[in-house]
């Protein structure tokens, strides 16, 4: 028989840990990083200086103009910023660009700029005001929207398009002489202009403080009109919500009533804490952060059934011990899983955290942090507040029954596999 | 052995032979492939556009713009109709969909009757008349707007697919995400990027102008040109078919486009083009021009700047063939355009005029007399005749529709480079490699035979997502790979979930056999859960998100989908091939 049989175990198989016993200290460990998480995100917002955002919401859920800039020779981020700031890009974020082990070599600049377009609000005023007359003609309306790189320009008699487009520079607008034409009917003497867009004028800006050709390459660029941005934050909200809530009603699908509230609270704790974490060192919070953290609760919630499930397993076993010692002794028999499983993921994202670039890096961080604090949250969190629900509801109706257990915890499948 | 292990042999076996002949267009360099494979296999995995460098734009439609300029419209037709029975009558636009028709003199009310209504009927809805004041509000049909606004999402999107196909983008995704439109060029040069989002943003469309013949300005540009150089001046001349008269003309050509273009943009001082003209291409194909050469060349004409007639007045557009039987579009102009055109043309008779699409001439024919509603724009070459009627059917679905100029709002933009794209690659290759060479190697140590089980269920996971990804010819973006290193990482999970598990039973005495049995059967669900879970995260992931994060949660899917397959069902089959040979039963199992 095999049953002397040796493994290669790295947990053994009779390890008995008192993860119950101790909860207190995990949870009050989880109710310090949450309340350190909600305190980050003002303390970002209004003390430290250089922050500014409760979290640093990347140029999709900001709005703006995100450019990777290239440079021949090692720039300091101080010189950047005052070029632009001379071409009237006021307050830009620069930081260097690339991934821990290049940031010695490269000489790559993220540059974030608020505005969308050339123009601001403030300039299209001037320009109109600039425009009110060109030649015989006399402007009727002005139309800009922010974040277009447009501007729609009638007048009350026809212009020519290269006399429009001369006025328009003259105004300190950025646009080439093919860049105005007619719109619409001819009679409507409506004009169309598009303007330079924002990585030229960034260049030119960096080409003249810094010399001609200092600048090799512009490898990426976004930008993001600021309404899209604020539908992007609140998709993803409604993305998260969305998932946690499809989750949880499949949960109460396959386990029971109080299996749920358990997997909720985790979950929440988990998707925190994973923002906790960027709040704290005020990583880029993008599209892709949203997606690791979906992706956390997806692999936070599979910890917690692994572990729930055997819970329902045993306690349908062995109905004559205490529910605690129970969830203790699955949380154990399933602990070898567990840490194989976290680790394994853990070292694989970590190798595309040290070694990936952009979006793999972010991602692979979120994944970090999310792994740690979704193992930590099935035993620490989800199991005691099971066990809670299960004292106050289950127990409790039991002593008042002063009958020994008569509810099954368990489903039809469980059955199945008994026999 | 149960029969039914080799209905699964057999399964299994062709589901990896399907998946192995939909991975060779992806693997297999075009050249090197079999014919069978250009026949029947051809779909295969994108780079997507933060891989190999490209543009991502969305931009809003200007939908109010499109319908308040068809109001606009209808306003000017009314305010024409009105305006002939009762001179004292105002027409003005309210908000975006209203017209207020007023009359100084009450009665003059009565003559906006049914019957003058009546071609209007369609579009406008009388919101209310009031006899005593003289006023009648007209309201666009709300039926019309949505039509206006389905109709100018539409027409932007083929006019923005017009003008990158002429571009000779690869593969361009243009895609419409409710009022916004995606627009996706991967392996677009960078140097192109400024160039292309001025085309696609661009909103002019069709212009009727006037060729300047006989000019002064041509013959002074034409005598400074050398003789032998790459751009020739050639006189050309046409008689008037019924007054006789003689016209001439001096045009430019070359063969090379942009050379020609860069010496018009060149032109300044004495030669520059006066400020109301302007020199616009024409290519013309060699049978065009009747001569033996074999290649296509472009010309020039100086045009009057100003558009006479635009494709705002068109009615209608139509795929037709001309008298030679190449496709071409006719046209119908609406009433005020006729009534354009006919001034235009009947100025000019025996002058020609250009058909201006999107500033290129496509045609610049005589005016051979006055020319009213109808129109037709010849597409010029002789090139391939699907290729030619694929292009009328395109500038149809531009031209339809009232032809409503819908003003495009760029919203999103990101560009990336292609150097920024090959180093992510390698990056995230070796990211990749370094993890599943770590977890390769683990298993190995860990849970031996078993663990070589569970690596070769991970091959064939991989093996099963690319080739589904090729199947769906989805596009592998960073994050798409960041999600197939995610499913690596389930594969790993679910195994160890089943082999814990296997260890237990054999620990607690149950032949491997048995252990299997019971090991597979019991963490089932735990593994089953754990995935529906995630493929519900996945769920949401894709509806709710974007560009690259759809990238991710395609391939998260499509991994889940495929692991349960390798690591539950197809681990299982290997198991049992291990503890129960022909005949006798394995008597350990090396996990």
């Amino acid at each position: 028989m095999a049953a002397n049989q040796k493994f290669f175990e790295i947990i053994k198989p009779g390890i008995d840990l008192d993860f119950i016993g101790n909860q207190k200290y995990w949870i009050g460990a989880s109710i310090t990083l949450l309340l350190v998480t909600f305190l980050m995100l003002p303390i970002n917002a209004y003390v430290i200086k250089g922050r500014g955002h409760m979290l640093n919401w990347g140029v999709e859920f900001r709005g703006g103009t995100e450019i990777v800039v290239d440079f021949a020779k090692p720039v300091e981020a101080g010189a950047v910023r005052e070029a632009l700031a001379a071409k009237g890009f006021e307050n830009a974020d620069v930081v260097k660009y690339g991934s821990a082990m290049e940031r010695g070599s490269s000489n790559a600049f993220m540059i974030r700029l608020g505005p969308v377009s050339v123009l601001s609000p403030e300039q299209a005023k001037k320009v109109e005001v600039v425009l009110a007359r060109v030649g015989d003609a006399v402007l009727k309306k002005f139309e800009f929207s922010e974040g277009g790189d447009k501007v729609y320009i009638r007048f009350d008699r026809a212009v020519e398009p290269t006399v429009l487009a001369a006025a328009l520079k003259a105004a300190g607008t950025n646009t080439t002489d093919k860049g105005v034409q007619q719109f619409g009917p001819p009679q409507d003497h409506t004009y169309e202009a598009t303007l330079v867009g924002m990585e030229s004028e960034v260049r030119a800006a960096l080409d003249a403080k810094l010399g001609a050709g200092a600048v090799t390459s512009i490898p990426q660029v976004s930008s993001v009109g600021s309404k899209a941005g604020k539908e992007l934050q609140l998709d993803g909200i409604r993305a998260l919500l969305g998932a946690i809530l499809l989750i949880v009603v499949y949960i109460a699908f396959r386990f029971d009533f109080r299996y749920g509230p358990g997997t909720i609270v985790a979950l929440l704790h988990d998707a925190l804490l994973t923002v906790g974490a960027f709040a704290i060192t005020y990583k880029e919070f993008s599209l892709t952060t949203l997606a690791a953290i979906l992706t956390i609760i997806g692999y936070s919630m599979s910890d917690t059934i692994v572990v729930f499930d055997r819970i329902r397993e045993n306690a349908s076993r062995y109905r004559d011990r205490a529910f605690d010692r129970v969830v203790n002794h699955a949380i154990n028999e399933t602990l070898s899983r567990t840490i194989l499983t976290s680790a394994t993921v853990f070292f694989v994202t970590l190798a595309m955290n040290i070694f990936g670039t952009g979006v793999i890096r972010d991602f692979a961080f979120a994944m970090n942090v999310g792994v740690i604090v979704g193992t930590y949250s099935s035993i620490f969190i989800a199991s005691p507040i099971l066990i809670w629900l299960n004292e106050k509801y289950v127990a409790a109706q039991k002593r008042q029954a002063a009958r020994p257990a008569r509810r099954p915890v368990r489903r039809d499948e469980e059955e199945a596999v008994e026999t | 052995m149960e029969r039914s292990w080799w209905w699964k042999a057999v399964l299994y076996g062709c589901a990896i032979i399907l998946a192995g002949l939909y991975l060779v267009p992806t693997v297999v360099p075009e050249e090197k492939r079999p014919a069978f494979f250009k026949e029947h296999f051809t779909k295969r995995i994108q780079l997507g556009l933060d891989l190999q460098g490209g543009l991502h734009l969305v931009y809003e439609v200007n939908i109010d713009k499109a319908v308040s300029s068809k109001v606009d419209r209808l306003s000017n037709d009314i305010e024409d109709a009105v305006k002939k029975k009762s001179p004292d009558a105002t027409v003005v636009r309210e908000g975006r969909d209203d017209i207020l028709v007023s009359f100084k003199n009450p009665a003059g009310l009565a003559g906006v009757d049914a019957e003058m209504l009546k071609p209007y009927r369609r579009d406008l809805d009388e919101i209310s008349r009031d006899a005593a004041a003289g006023t009648l509000r007209l309201r666009y049909d709300p039926d019309r707007v949505a039509e206006v606004e389905e109709l100018a999402l539409r027409q932007a999107i083929e006019t923005i697919r017009g003008r990158v196909d002429k571009f000779g983008v690869a593969e361009p995704t243009i895609i419409k995400k409710g009022t916004d439109i995606v627009v996706e060029l991967p392996g677009l040069k960078q140097s192109d990027f400024e160039r292309i989002k001025g085309i696609i943003g661009r909103t002019a469309q069709l212009e009727f102008k006037i060729v300047d013949d006989g000019s002064e300005y041509m013959k002074k540009l034409a005598a400074t040109l050398p003789k032998d150089g790459p751009i020739k001046a050639e006189p050309e001349s046409w008689t008037e078919k019924h007054s006789g008269q003689q016209h001439e003309d001096v045009f430019l050509r070359s063969k090379d486009r942009p050379g020609l273009e860069k010496f018009i943009a060149g032109l300044s001082g004495d030669l520059a083009v006066p400020p109301d003209r302007e020199l616009a291409l024409e290519e013309i194909s060699p049978r065009d021009s009747g001569e033996a050469a074999p290649e296509k060349f472009y010309r020039t004409y100086l045009l009057k700047r100003r558009a006479g007639v635009t494709g705002e007045y068109l009615a209608m557009a139509d795929a037709t063939w001309d008298e030679m039987g190449r496709p071409e579009v006719s046209f119908t102009m609406n009433r005020q355009g006729s009534a354009m055109m006919e001034k235009l043309t009947g100025e000019n008779v025996g002058r020609k005029m250009a058909i201006v699409l999107d500033e290129k001439i496509t045609s610049a024919p005589v005016i051979e007399s006055k020319i009213g509603e109808r129109g037709r724009i010849t597409m010029g070459g002789y090139g391939d005749p699907f290729k030619l009627q694929q292009e009328v059917k395109d500038l149809v679905a531009v031209l339809r529709s009232g032809a409503l100029p819908a003003p495009l709002k760029k919203s999103f933009e990101t560009q990336v480079g292609a150097t920024m794209g090959q180093d992510s690659i390698d990056k995230a290759k070796f990211s990749m490699l370094i993890g599943a060479v770590a977890v390769v190697l683990f298993m190995l140590i860990y849970y031996r035979v078993a663990g070589f089980i569970a690596n070769l269920a991970m091959l064939l996971n991989m093996l099963f997502m690319v080739s589904i990804l090729a199947a769906f010819e989805a596009s592998l973006t960073l994050p798409g790979i960041a999600g197939l290193v995610l499913t690596i990482g389930m594969a790993v999970d679910s195994n160890i979930i089943i082999y814990e598990r296997i260890r237990e039973e054999l620990r607690h005495g149950k032949s491997p056999r048995t252990a299997v049995d019971a090991g597979f059967q019991r963490a089932f669900w735990t593994v089953f859960d754990a995935h529906v879970t995630n493929f519900v995260a996945g769920i949401v992931l894709y509806s709710y998100g974007s560009g690259p994060i759809r990238g991710f949660a395609v391939t998260l899917l499509v991994g889940i989908v495929s692991n349960l397959l390798t690591s539950v069902w197809m681990s299982r089959w290997m198991f049992d091939v291990l503890v129960s040979r022909r005949g006798s039963v394995a008597a350990t199992l090396s996990i």
